[in-house]
This record gives structure tokens, C-alpha cells and sequence, in this order.
């Protein structure tokens, strides 16, 4: 019962997924990046199409995270990466 | 009388030893106080709806219509490595919704203007939100600007 309380009432909160952001700053060569948590059945190039649309750009991630992956194959569900900005 | 010729003498011997007398000794250095830079740190949030080429807000609001872009313009100082985080929350009553989530990291030398700014393009659902900008790693908010759409 309290379950399904609380999933009416998370039911009631709106829908963000469609939002978008970014950011810049007056300091030069400023990096604009988002946390991302990986969930199972990730890999970096569904995160690279859900993110720039195009899988191929996986790169973009594991370069901005290869102080914590060290083979772009393996990603683990609870890693939190960063997600570049599109460029 | 005959003694006075042999006291001036002796003046006279003992005035250039008076001379020989050690200068008083130099004044210490004044002590040196080693200035660290300033750390990076928050000076002051603003929300807006469009912002300039400086990346400052035009017209502080509070309020927004459902189809602006949300701007938050935040000045930063101090000298280092600077990691700035604004994460956007609906909120109703005791429960939030994260909207969104976004980090900038860059090396300081002094003053900046960053801006973080949301859009949704279906509109935002109407109701009191919040933007959090969080300095570094801190767990707790550096500070936080509510605001309204509707």
C-alpha cells in the first residue's frame, strides 16, 4: 500500500527528460561536463546516442573519464561519469 | 698645574677610542608573512531570462513564463582550480523533482562570471522551483535562489 502511495505520488511530479541545459564561463577553457550514473545495460556508445545522438561519439566520454575507466568496455551500474557538453 | 697638560693628553688619547664604539645594530627585517591567494569562493547568484555577452543576467526575475530559458548568473573569485555545480529542482510541498544537473571545473585567476541556464522546449509545468550551485565537492549548497514559473 505505501509502495503504491508512493508511486502515485512520484507519478505526480512532471516529466523533465526533455530539458535542456548548459553552461560557460568568462574563464577560458572552462569544461562543461554533467554526472551521469550508469544503469545495467549501459555501454558508453547508448549513453554516447542518448546523449549527442550519435554512438560513435563514445570517445567524447571515456576520454573525459579515463581516470576512472580504464577499458571502455567495462562500466559498472552505480559508476558516475561525466557527460561532456555537446560541442 | 702640571698635571693638566697630561689630562688633555689623555682626552685626547681616549677620544678616538669613544668613536671605536659598535654602531647600534641594524633593524631587524621586517617579518615575512606569506600571503596565500585567495581561495576560490561564491560572491553572488542571479536569475534571468537572458543574459549578455558577459555572461551577467540583463533583468534579475523570480518568475518566469513556460517557455523561457532559465538563467543563472554566478560571480565567482579567488585564485585555483574552481568546480561549480548547479543542480535545478521542482519542487512541491515536501517532495522535489530533479530537473537538471550540470558542472563547469576551471582554473581561476580572479573574477568570473559563469552562467548555467535550462530550457524545456514542452514548456514548464507551472510551480516553485529551485537552482542549488554547490562550490567544489561540498555536499551542502553554497547557496540557493527559488523562483516561479507560471
Amino acid at each position: 500500500m505505501a509502495t503504491d502511495e508512493k508511486k502515485k505520488s512520484d507519478d505526480d511530479m512532471p516529466d523533465f527528460s526533455d530539458v535542456k541545459s548548459g553552461a560557460s564561463s568568462t574563464a577560458p577553457a572552462a569544461e562543461v561536463f554533467e554526472m551521469y550514473e550508469i544503469k545495467p545495460g549501459d555501454s558508453l556508445s547508448k549513453i554516447a546516442k542518448r546523449v549527442y545522438g550519435h554512438g560513435n561519439e563514445w570517445p567524447k566520454i571515456f576520454e573525459a573519464n579515463k581516470d576512472l575507466i580504464q577499458d571502455p568496455n567495462k562500466i559498472f551500474p552505480g559508476q558516475k561519469i561525466k557527460i561532456p557538453a555537446k560541442s | 698645574m702640571r698635571k693638566l697638560p697630561l689630562l688633555l693628553s689623555l682626552l685626547v688619547l681616549a677620544s678616538p677610542a669613544c668613536k671605536k664604539n659598535e654602531p647600534p645594530p641594524p633593524p631587524p627585517p621586517p617579518p615575512t608573512t606569506t600571503t596565500l591567494p585567495p581561495a576560490p569562493s561564491l560572491s553572488s547568484v542571479t536569475l534571468g531570462n537572458a543574459i549578455g555577452d558577459d555572461k551577467q543576467v540583463k533583468d534579475p526575475l523570480l518568475v518566469f513564463g513556460v517557455k523561457d530559458t532559465i538563467y543563472a548568473s554566478v560571480q565567482t573569485a579567488g585564485t585555483g582550480h574552481v568546480k561549480l555545480r548547479a543542480l535545478w529542482s521542482f519542487v512541491k510541498g515536501e517532495k522535489t523533482a530533479k530537473v537538471d544537473e550540470t558542472t563547469i571545473e576551471f582554473e581561476s585567476s580572479g573574477p568570473n562570471t559563469n552562467e548555467f541556464h535550462v530550457s524545456k522546449p514542452s514548456g514548464w509545468p507551472k510551480g516553485d522551483y529551485k537552482v542549488e550551485i554547490f562550490l567544489g565537492d561540498a555536499e551542502v549548497p553554497a547557496t540557493t535562489k527559488t523562483f516561479k514559473v507560471g
